[in-house]
């Protein structure tokens, strides 16, 4: 097990794929480790890029800071980790909390990126998302671990993945709360509530960039992604049908698909990002469709979009 | 070297000697928090972290009382240095950077309650198929779950405005003692055949 070195904390990352090959770097969700990319892993090697993994500081087995995690631990990490892949295409992808890190990351650094898919994201704290956040941070120091793992199942995942697990949860819950320590998980969480918004930036952001949200994400909904479509000029904004905020753990086959043909169309020079709006097919292989003109993408009945 | 406790008896339970050894170490370390805490603890509350202050003496106290009644005690030998190594480390300890002798008192025992209620998780250590109403299962679970609620004292005097000046001093002292209490910790499990992460390094 591979570990980065950054101050006195280590980053325990991992590292699969041919060194001449397109990589793609991968970021957790708050609640996340990187063994939940998996089956990313076996999707994208198999389409022939390298793809990198790792546990954020505070997170699996990556060091636990005890007090203060601040985000620009988390981008110097990354910065660490893209390091390590040479100078070949590097594509970023993360989702929630790591689509914020990504974010950054390419704000910061994005002459080391060729591709960003920002997942069910945020460039900043609507009051809705900031009191979502301080609501789950209060269920996280009340309830414990596995109280905001109950709080975000239900929140992030569809009937159709809860409905099978219904009387297996705690399993399902139980290496999610093995490796998250509370005190690490408040940490991370506090991080996050106490970002700049990263909206005036974004704008600086110039390679392709393809934001994914699920169609019923209901912690960070249409508009939030709206706000990376509208300000990041090589960006195209894909729905994600029937999908929630967690559509990454529910739809990894579909996801991983779209990942690899995004970067595909990037690496041979067809991807046009225009800001437009799509939907996703609903399996892995499906053709994406233009989302209808003269609708409103930011609703969830077909209302006639306003004429510019 | 196993992740969990155990192996299990037929009835789900966690084996004595196990028990014991899991459970002098939680006596030792909450029980020595909670003579501190009696011992700062004034006659007649005066400011409402006063009022905290007799809570986590009441929850400290009510963390040892439970283990010493839920716990299947067995003579254990080698206890005796073990406990006398961990007493040896509750001792309040010198805290660089601060001045003010009360305030880093308060650092000082913060911290370590910091380390304590974060870095300790007994129930962690169960196995899945361990008994749900066994008192000593049902104790550890109680323990991690009390000192999450515990930890929030103080992260809240650790981050607060006042130590702002002394920022840097506390998170190294924090980063130490949780170092500290995380290989007690680890010691006392790998006796008795339990193999955990020692929090921020890489054994094993």
């Amino acid at each position: 097990m591979p570990f980065l070195s950054h101050g006195s904390y280590q980053i325990r990352y991992e590292l699969d794929g041919p060194a001449d090959a397109p990589a793609y770097v991968l970021v957790n969700g708050l609640t996340q480790y990187s063994e939940l990319w998996a089956t990313y892993r076996e999707a994208l090697l198999a389409r022939g890029f390298r793809v990198a993994t790792f546990d954020l500081l505070g997170q699996g087995v990556s060091d636990k800071p005890a007090l203060f995690i601040s985000q620009d631990d988390h981008v110097a990490a990354l910065h660490l980790l893209i390091g390590e892949l040479g100078g070949g295409p590097i594509f970023l992808s993360g989702i929630s909390f790591g689509g914020l890190i990504a974010l950054r990351y390419a704000i910061e650094h994005g002459d080391r990126l060729v591709g960003l898919v920002p997942m069910s994201c945020f460039a900043e704290l609507s009051p809705q998302l900031l009191l979502l956040g301080n609501a789950l941070r209060t269920g996280l120091i009340l309830g414990g671990t596995s109280y905001l793992q109950d709080l975000l199942l239900p929140m992030n995942l569809s009937d159709q993945w809860l409905k099978p697990l219904l009387d297996t949860l705690d399993s399902v819950k139980r290496q999610g709360w093995l490796v998250n320590d509370l005190y690490a998980l408040q940490n991370l969480m506090e991080s996050f509530l106490a970002f700049q918004p990263l909206t005036p930036r974004l704008s600086s952001i110039a390679v392709p960039t393809m934001i994914l949200n699920g169609e019923f994400d209901f912690l960070t909904p249409r508009s939030l992604h709206e706000t990376l479509r509208v300000e990041i000029p090589d960006s195209s904004l894909v729905i994600i049908p029937k999908a929630y905020h967690a559509f990454t753990l529910e739809k990894s086959a579909l996801t991983a698909d779209l990942l690899a043909r995004f970067a595909d169309d990037v690496l041979a020079g067809r991807w046009q990002g225009n800001r437009s709006v799509w939907i996703a097919p609903e399996e892995a292989g499906g053709e994406l469709t233009p989302f209808p003109p003269g609708y409103d993408h930011l609703r969830a009945i077909p209302v006639r979009a306003a004429l510019p | 070297m196993s992740r969990f406790l155990g192996p299990l008896d037929s009835e789900g339970r966690i084996p004595s000697h196990q028990q014991t050894r899991v459970a002098a170490f939680l006596v030792s370390a909450h029980g020595a928090l909670a003579r501190q805490y009696a011992m700062a603890l004034p006659i007649r509350i005066e400011a409402a972290w006063q009022a905290e202050l007799n809570a986590q003496f009441y929850r400290e106290s009510e963390i040892v009382s439970l283990l010493q009644r839920a716990t299947s005690w067995v003579p254990d030998i080698a206890l005796g240095y073990m406990a006398a190594t961990w007493e040896t480390a509750w001792f309040p300890k010198p805290f660089e950077g601060v001045t003010n002798q009360p305030l880093a008192l308060s650092i000082e025992l913060a911290t370590r309650a910091h380390a304590i209620h974060a870095g300790i998780r007994p129930a962690a250590l169960l196995p899945v198929d361990a008994n749900a109403n066994d008192p000593f299962v049902l104790a550890l679970r109680r323990i991690e779950f009390e000192s999450g609620r515990l930890l929030q004292a103080q992260i809240l005097f650790l981050k607060s405005e006042s130590l702002v000046p002394f920022r840097d001093a506390v998170s190294t002292a924090l980063e130490r003692r949780h170092a500290e209490v995380r290989t007690l910790w680890a010691e006392a499990l790998e006796s008795v055949g339990i193999a955990i992460r020692r929090g921020n390094d890489r054994n094993p």
